[in-house]
């Protein structure tokens, strides 16, 4: 009826703000990579699987919605006080107290994103600036800070943060999250460092300095738009790894007793001495974490293949 | 020679490196909450003992005195006594490094020629089915939850079917008995070692079979390649004996970039086998507050790595004539 329903004019067409001419370039390259993606059956298995694992997620509070019982944590069948295989009333059937194990399992994928994503996250932010520094100023800081990124890359972050719940006792699992993300981020660091070293010298970023700007400006409205899609890149195998070092940490007892992540479950099985007994206990968890490292990974691959310009003319070409 | 001087070079950045982790390490100590008095001395000590251990230990001393302590007693091999076994730190760690070096050196081995084997297949039959097989395959093994892949495989290979042990290293009816000789000992460890082998296996050979094939599949488009069809080489010997030797150096660097990633695997393998090695040994001193034990451990282990990764650098030179330090 009115104006505002009429789809919006061609870009084009109309004289736009530079800031509006901004946003519809970053919507066209997304658009842009998105068709390029669409075609890649690696990507879409990833996405497909990590779509069902964020239902997973967003349905971990129907559960103790429906009936205090189904509290991942804290719900305890009256009836129940023993591990029991899958039935109507517990879908994958109950832990060795008589929680049940398909809402533990909803409140699990819930705790991979959130560990997965902020740990990524954290790390990214932590490696492209460093990469991104080190690459810009060269000389003595790059060394020092390519150094240090060598020195934390040999070091096992498991066992690292394994050392450290030792000193300081349970660890919270933001404590864990920030731990792991300290410890991740040099192979991003050296891939931006690389990243804008080929950048430096680029004609836009001589003329950038010539017209004055300063270094902190150079590095974030210029350099910074053109590493971006190569952090998002990262951050996908980051989200992983993060993923899988929390899982182990709580598999060997170092979580924070206070979430169930499927760690945590795995844990609860094989410390109690259930595993011969329980493979609907045993399984799911597992499965859960094998399949979501793998969906990450897939979605990975596939944006390294959009990213890759020499692969997407190969295809073109075929 | 240069490489003599490019591994000299190495061996002082790794000791720098090293005391750089000493350091950490001992800040942490004091950092941690709670004295490090308590957590170094057994509880169930007599204040009197207590005393006299502190007075060993140097912990009556100023910190700047403890830290050379620190660095003396780490340099002559005297880490302190485990609150746990009651013997030397050092005594216990040396008695379990080797079983760790057999299970690490070998699993990482064998993956990396069973990646490089299956990974040359791959891209040799690039787009036919073996390769989408193959790639899946690498795909899915490689992204396994570790400890579970470990359980599971127990459950399988030890309980369900029962060919190998559950758990340890060696049976001990047959260490006890005089008559076992060598080889009878051997094949006891060797039986043992299968599953976490496997384990360790099946994890990582996928990351470098993909990082075979697709370096393998850049080797297949070079110029010598065509040299060779066109002297008219066969098929087999091109891709034996011409391609995968190039195609195989990045598998290498990859082998060296995962180590770090190797040794979480391991650990996480000794805990489920209760393989008695370094990692296990960590992971059961941290859960035991065996603090003297965990520190001696994990210096320990930080030492495998960096060394190594030279192994793997000097292994590199040794493999591509084109590198010289």
């Amino acid at each position: 009826m009115s104006d505002k329903h009429l789809p919006s004019p061609i870009p084009g067409n109309t004289p736009c703000l530079a800031a509006n001419r901004h946003r519809s370039h970053w919507v066209e390259r997304f658009l842009d990579g998105w068709s390029v993606y669409r075609k890649n059956t690696i990507g879409r298995i990833g996405l497909t699987l990590l779509g069902l694992f964020g239902l997973m997620a967003a349905a971990s509070f129907i559960p103790q919605w429906v009936n205090p019982i189904y509290h991942p944590m804290t719900g305890v069948d009256p009836l129940i006080s023993y591990s029991t295989g899958p039935s109507l009333r517990h879908w994958l059937g109950t832990d060795y107290i008589g929680r049940d194990i398909f809402s533990q399992l909803l409140a699990g994928a819930r705790i991979a994103f959130m560990v997965g994503i902020s740990s990524a996250l954290i790390s990214i932010l932590f490696g492209t600036s460093i990469g991104m520094v080190a690459g810009y100023a060269g000389r003595r800081t790059d060394l020092i800070l390519m150094r240090l990124a060598d020195m934390i890359m040999v070091m096992p972050t498991l066992l690292v943060v394994l050392i450290l719940s030792a000193l300081f006792g349970q660890l919270n699992i933001w404590v864990i999250v920030l731990m792991i993300a300290l410890f991740r981020w040099p192979g991003v660091a050296r891939v931006i460092r690389s990243q804008t070293l080929s950048l430096r010298h680029r004609p836009f970023i001589e003329a950038a300095r010539v017209s004055g700007a300063s270094h902190l400006r150079i590095i974030f409205r210029h350099i910074l738009p053109n590493v971006m899609p190569l952090a998002l890149l990262y951050m996908t195998f980051r989200v992983t790894s993060a993923i899988i070092i929390e899982a182990a940490l709580a598999f060997l007892g170092f979580g924070d007793p206070g979430t169930v992540s499927w760690g945590m479950m795995l844990q609860w099985v094989w410390k109690t001495g259930h595993m011969f007994q329980a493979p609907y206990w045993l399984l799911p968890p597992g499965i859960c974490i094998s399949l979501i490292t793998m969906a990450f990974y897939m979605t990975g691959r596939a944006m390294d293949d959009v990213l890759d310009p020499r692969l997407r003319k190969e295809e073109t070409q075929a | 020679m240069g490489l003599k001087r490019f591994i000299f070079r190495r061996l002082v950045e790794i000791a720098v490196i090293f005391f750089v982790i000493m350091t950490v390490l001992f800040v942490l100590f004091r950092l941690a909450p709670g004295d490090p008095v308590s957590r170094m001395v057994d509880p169930s000590m007599t204040p009197e003992d207590a005393r006299l251990l502190m007075a060993s230990m140097g912990l009556d001393q100023p910190v700047w005195t403890q830290y050379l302590y620190y660095l003396k007693n780490a340099a002559t091999g005297n880490m302190g006594v485990s609150f746990h076994y009651g013997q030397p730190v050092s005594h216990i760690l040396m008695n379990r490094l080797p079983n760790t070096i057999l299970l690490f050196t070998t699993s990482i081995i064998l993956s990396a020629l069973l990646g490089v084997f299956l990974g040359k297949i791959a891209a040799w039959k690039q787009g036919e089915r073996t390769d989408t097989l193959m790639t899946i395959g690498a795909l899915f093994c490689h992204t396994l939850f570790l400890p579970w892949l470990a359980l599971i495989m127990i459950w399988f290979f030890a309980y369900w079917v029962g060919w190998f042990p559950i758990t340890g290293m060696v049976s001990p009816d047959v260490w006890i008995d005089p008559e076992a000789g060598f080889v009878v000992k051997a094949l006891d460890v060797l039986h043992h070692m299968a599953l976490p082998l496997m384990t360790l296996i099946m994890i990582h050979f996928g990351s470098y079979l993909l990082v075979m094939r697709s370096s393998m599949l850049e080797t297949l488009k070079d110029d010598y390649i065509l040299t060779a069809r066109a002297k008219g080489l066969d098929e087999k010997t091109i891709r034996d004996h011409h391609a995968a030797p190039n195609a195989a150096l990045p598998v290498v660097t990859s082998v060296g970039l995962s180590l770090a990633f190797s040794i979480n695997g391991g650990a996480l393998t000794e805990t489920v086998f209760t393989w008695p090695g370094l990692g296990r040994e960590l992971v059961f001193s941290v859960s035991h507050a065996d603090y003297p034990l965990a520190q001696a451990a994990f210096l320990l282990i930080a030492i495998v790595v960096l060394l190594a990764n030279l192994v793997v650098d000097v292994l590199y030179a040794y493999l591509d004539p084109r590198i010289r330090y």
